[in-house]
């Protein structure tokens, strides 16, 4: 693994990447006001091992002010996706660094102020430049003060003042798209001050970040890349003897498993939690075994010390079945890619099998000793997403009410009895800020049932919910075994009021197969009937990923013409009976 | 010969052990420069457990040099 690589490895490797045909591409500009040499070679060598492109700007040596503010410079020529500002304590605070007290506290809370002014002027000059995303560091909090002990106990002294700093930066843009704050301060904690900052490498060459741990520091800054790409994980698939417990259930016995009481047995519970935690913000659980069934789910469903039990899995395979045949079924199952699956296994021999027969689920390096399990997964970055919604907290939840849904399905032998004993619920409502996010969010990700693929950011609906020529409406989706959220998006551009044209068309996967889309569509008509609308427009535009809408217009009643799809409002719709319609 | 400082340089210097004797220096190796000079101390530093003073950094000129201040911290390199 090159986590554990020094930095010469990255230099060295960097020199000899060579060209690539890798889909993710992504440009990186790094502004910094020290010399952070290393930093860019260990990013693009992380990102080429993780299959993404990476090409780099990196501006002079403390040249990140002249960058942003001179419009021509050559930063915004390079034309940066994603840019990280990189600062540190010291030389922003110059002086006041080694002699905070030399000024009365009311001049040092002046002082702050204005570095934090000087610093949101920077910011949004740069926001005004440029569509790049921007990632500031905060401030690290020395050790040290010359107050010593006393430090503590001042209110406006040197420690509190960057707290203070570093608070004003994250309010500032807590609400900014564009910007987010990368906190350095608890970067240092994490390694400690010591390591991180070498007095001798800092004395020779300006650097305030050792070179041991800048590829550290790189590895923070591929969560942010992963995230801006969109290649976040979404569900991880675990092993279970040996991996969520301690000895195999089937030989040691539901007495005979280590898990809980002692520490080898609270390593699987330290780890537990941790997926637990990972379950609540909306990162899927499954289960992917070789055993027998009754009593791996015995010790799932009855151990008292188990932190995971049935309702936090997505799905469950556990069965004689080779892995990398149930990994296919899980990602079937669940509607998801390969690509979104993270592989925890005990076993080298099954992680290499499933390397090898499925190199896009990402499978997790584990060591022989299972009390590093939760440090690794701490330490992985696949999960971050630069946007967590109240849908996300909430999915974990509603795959299992899936699983229940699936589960009738399969006893229910007739599709139609199925979808009328489903007691669907469709509310349909026009998009406000509460939804804002959500709808953007479903513009992003929705690859199947999306007739135009066409991605916005949250700036682009709220542009959308101001224009009064453009509607965005969503679906919640509610039926007898839970709430499925909003899982539906439609954009309909109004400016002809004859002709309505439907921009985007979306449902996500989870609530397809449900003639949902066909409610939606029927509402849709409806209401152009009512607004004397005589045809409503669309277009169908084909990717890779979108077969599944292929034949949605024409279903609904829609003739082709040269440039796409027409129906007249007047033609008769039939809205599937079984389906309630709540229209709000 | 002392295999374990000379593939530490090899590896920071990116040439083969056979290119590196008491005389190699930034002179004589291209890779070597003013950063890989500071990259090539950090790994020995945390390798052989040490740490060098600040005038043994100004001092070094060569892998001569280097020996001789491993020797000074009390490292074996015969191996």
């Amino acid at each position: 693994m090159s986590n554990s690589e020094k930095l010469s490895y990255f230099l060295n490797k960097a020199k000899k990447l060579g060209d690539n045909n890798f889909n993710n591409k992504i440009r990186v500009a790094i502004l910094s006001s020290f010399t952070i040499n290393g930093l860019e070679e260990s990013l693009r060598v992380k990102l080429y091992e993780k299959k993404i492109d990476c090409k780099t700007y990196v501006s002079g040596y403390n040249q990140f002010n002249q960058e942003i503010l001179d419009v021509s410079s050559k930063l915004y020529k390079f034309s940066p996706d994603l840019t990280f500002l990189i600062l540190d304590t010291q030389s922003t605070l110059g002086n006041l660094f080694h002699e905070p007290y030399s000024v009365s506290s009311s001049e040092r809370k002046k002082i702050f102020d204005e570095k934090f002014d000087d610093l949101k002027n920077l910011v949004r000059s740069f926001t005004n430049q440029t569509k790049s995303k921007l990632v500031v560091m905060n401030f690290s909090i020395p050790s040290y003060s010359p107050y010593g002990v006393f430090e503590t106990k001042v209110v406006d002294g040197l420690h509190n003042s960057i707290k203070k700093l570093n608070e004003n930066l994250a309010n500032e843009f807590l609400k900014n798209d564009s910007v987010y704050i990368f906190d350095f301060n608890s970067f240092v904690n994490q390694y400690g001050e010591k390591n991180i900052f070498d007095v001798k490498q800092f004395l020779f060459g300006d650097m305030k970040v050792s070179l041991d741990y800048i590829p550290n520091l790189a590895d923070e800054f591929t969560g942010y890349i992963f995230a801006v790409l969109g290649l976040t994980k979404r569900c991880i698939v675990l092993d279970l003897d040996n991996t969520l417990w301690g000895g195999i259930v089937g030989e040691d016995g539901y007495d005979g498993i280590k898990l809980g009481a002692g520490a080898q047995g609270n390593s699987f519970i330290e780890f537990q939690k941790y997926l637990l935690s990972l379950h609540q913000r909306g990162i899927l659980l499954a289960i992917n075994s070789k055993n027998n069934p009754d009593d791996a789910l015995d010790v799932i469903t009855n151990h008292p010390d188990m932190i995971l039990r049935k309702e936090h899995f997505a799905c469950m395979k556990i069965n004689w079945n080779d892995k990398v045949s149930n990994m296919i079924d899980i990602a079937k199952e669940l509607n998801f890619g390969l690509d979104y699956l993270v592989y925890f296994d005990d076993d080298p021999v099954n992680r290499d099998f499933m390397k090898s027969s499925l190199p896009d689920v990402l499978t997790v390096e584990l060591p022989n000793d299972p009390s590093q399990y939760a440090i690794i997964l701490k330490n992985m970055k696949e999960f971050n997403v630069l946007k967590i919604t109240d849908e996300d907290a909430k999915r974990g939840q509603m795959y299992v009410q899936q699983k229940n849904r699936q589960e009738f399905e399969r006893s229910v032998t007739n599709l139609d009895e199925f979808l009328k004993q489903l007691k669907l619920k469709v509310k349909i409502k026009e998009a406000d800020k509460f939804s804002i996010p959500r709808i953007s969010q479903l513009t992003l990700k929705t690859n199947q049932f999306n007739l135009t693929t066409k991605r916005y950011q949250e700036e682009d609906i709220k542009n959308f919910v101001e224009d009064k020529n453009i509607e965005t409406g969503y679906a919640q989706v509610e039926d007898k075994f839970g709430d499925n959220g909003i899982t539906s998006v439609f954009i309909l551009n109004k400016r002809n009021p004859k002709e309505w044209y439907l921009d985007t068309f979306l449902l996500s996967c989870r609530i397809m197969g449900r003639e949902i889309e066909k409610c939606i569509m029927s509402h849709i008509i409806s209401k152009a009937k009512k607004d004397g609308v005589t045809i409503i427009k669309a277009n169908y535009l084909p990717t890779k990923k979108n077969k599944p809408i292929e034949d949605f217009l024409p279903d609904c009643g829609f003739q082709k013409n040269e440039d796409g799809w027409i129906i007249n409002v007047n033609n008769k719709f039939k809205s599937p009976d079984f389906i309630e319609v709540v229209d709000e | 010969m002392s295999k374990r400082l000379y593939s530490i340089i090899s590896k920071v210097m990116d040439i083969p052990i056979s290119e590196i004797n008491d005389e190699s220096s930034p002179e004589s190796i291209e890779s070597w420069d003013s950063f890989n000079s500071y990259v090539l101390l950090d790994e020995l530093e945390t390798e052989f457990k040490t740490e060098f003073s600040i005038d043994e950094v100004v001092e070094t000129k060569n892998v001569a040099d280097i020996k001789k201040y491993l020797k000074k911290h009390g490292i074996e390199l015969n191996d």
